[in-house]
């Protein structure tokens, strides 16, 4: 099979269609990781322009570069995902989400730690930072002052992309996107923080730069610790949260409910996990007086439930005579029965 | 975390404000206000043209742009040589206020000293540019601004 034959068109996720609302979301996604890479790009060239020797300086350049990272791994994931599932990989391609998230968080944990420990050297071994002059246009002037005038031009229009980018992670479920859209959005704390180091620098307070540093470092490896941590979480099948991993996602509970308010259901429980954007769902259910549903109340049900969110696609109902506790941990001790 | 950056850049702001009556950049060993109306402690190392030491006083086009740099800001200068090891090393601890001896911009001392801006290109026997520099005091950035603005303005 040539990969042509084995992509979908546009607006698919694997075996998904997408929603009206989500091909929306994804397209203006898609524009907007292309214009921050496109806004990267000037940005990067400009603070490499006026470096110096500045550790923050060099600190917020390094995180600049790294913002490539979620947004090109975004544009990769969402290209994989659209593969058609083939017989070497039955579930799709979902998790090539999870791999990129993977990939950025590491990046991103791995240069955090290394900043920070540069920062605290030239801390503990009082390197004092030169920031010389500049003659632009015949003037000389101090080069701080470029600085502090790159990181504040650059520093808004990342928040403006990372609002832009939030609502859009929500509708897509896509937590590359959001992890992207949250950089961004603090991304003015790590301006804020190099503005004061080299303004420390220009009082005169040597160590100002290097303390900017190591908060901005210390932001980057936290970053990458809470994505690391959300992305292993996802890979390691844990049940399926919101797009900020702040809470359970609510749909388990609602297929639970409608499954639950079907005639012949006398109790249903799910296990719900994340492949990327869409959900896999084994629901077990407990069919009344203990009498085998039919084929069509079967059906039915699996219909149901995947007209409740476009995320519902990949789901099989298992009827048993009890919920099997070795498959649903809680559900006994829960007091659920 | 978010809290903590936002109280730590309050803090420096806070102090940059305060500390509005200096000018901005300045020296943490305040070596541009020493020098003004003082001595300016200058390090020399032979390099050909640039700097020859044949007497106490070094000769060269380097030490004669020192003397005037010393001029402009008030000051006698008071020479020390020594190779280029031993003027780092002096730059490092203090006991010099800048280092001249033909350095260029490539210089691999500029991890322990800090380089003014290129003030003068010299094309060498294999054609290549060679960006001239003179080196001071690391972080003593009043100090080496000044100097960058008398060699661009009058060298």
């Amino acid at each position: 099979m040539s990969v042509s034959e084995r992509t979908n068109p546009k607006g698919w996720f694997g075996h998904t269609r997408l929603p009206d609302e989500q091909q929306r979301a994804l397209a203006q996604a898609t524009r907007l990781e292309w214009a921050t890479i496109g806004f990267l790009a000037v940005t990067v060239t400009i603070v490499a322009l006026v470096l110096g020797s500045s550790q923050a300086m060099r600190a917020a350049w390094i995180e600049d570069m790294l913002s490539f990272l979620p947004p090109i791994a975004f544009l990769v994931a969402t290209r994989v995902v659209r593969l058609k599932p083939t017989v070497a990989h039955p579930y799709g391609f979902h998790r090539a989400t999870g791999v990129a998230h993977l990939v950025a968080a590491v990046a991103l944990l791995v240069m955090g730690f290394y900043l920070f420990f540069d920062s605290a050297s030239k801390l503990v071994s009082a390197e004092h930072p030169s920031i010389g002059g500049i003659t632009l246009f015949g003037v000389t002037f101090w080069l701080g002052w470029l600085m502090i005038a790159a990181l504040a031009i650059t520093s808004i229009p990342p928040v403006i992309l990372g609002r832009m980018k939030l609502k859009r992670a929500e509708a897509l479920h896509d937590k590359v996107l959001y992890a992207d859209a949250d950089m961004n959005k603090a991304d003015w704390q790590t301006a804020a923080a190099g503005i004061a180091g080299i303004l420390g620098i220009g009082v005169g307070l040597w160590w100002a730069d290097a303390a900017a540093a190591l908060i901005i470092s210390a932001s980057i490896g936290w970053d990458g610790m809470k994505n690391v941590r959300g992305a292993i979480g996802a890979l390691m099948d844990a049940s399926a949260k919101t797009y900020d991993d702040k809470k359970p996602h609510p749909l388990a509970a609602r297929i639970d409910r409608t499954l639950r308010e079907l005639r012949w259901v006398e109790q249903a429980r799910s296990r719900v996990r994340d492949e990327g954007h869409v959900f896999h769902i084994e629901s077990f259910v407990v069919p009344k007086r203990g009498r085998m549903p039919k084929l069509e109340q079967l059906e039915q049900a699996r219909e149901l439930c995947s007209s409740l969110d476009w995320k519902v696609q990949d789901m099989v109902i298992v009827p048993v005579a009890e919920l099997p506790d070795e498959f649903l941990p809680g559900v006994t001790s829960g007091g659920e029965r | 975390m978010r809290r903590t950056i936002a109280l730590l850049v309050t803090g420096v702001l806070a102090a940059a404000l305060t500390a509005c009556g200096v000018s901005i950049p300045t020296d943490p060993y305040g070596t541009l206000d020493r020098v003004r109306g003082g001595t300016l402690v200058v390090g020399a190392t032979a390099n050909e043209e640039w700097v020859q030491i044949d007497g106490a006083v070094p000769t060269g086009s380097e030490p004669e742009l020192v003397e005037r740099f010393a001029e402009h800001l008030d000051a006698r200068v008071e020479w020390v040589t020594g190779s280029e090891q031993e003027l780092i090393d002096r730059l490092d601890r203090g006991e010099i206020d800048m280092a001249v001896g033909g350095f260029a911009n490539d210089t691999p001392w500029s991890e322990k000293a800090a380089m003014t801006a290129a003030y003068v290109d010299e094309v060498d026997e294999q054609g290549e540019t060679v960006k001239h520099v003179m080196l001071t005091r690391m972080g003593e950035n009043a100090f080496l601004l000044e100097l960058e603005t008398f060699l661009t303005e009058k060298a």
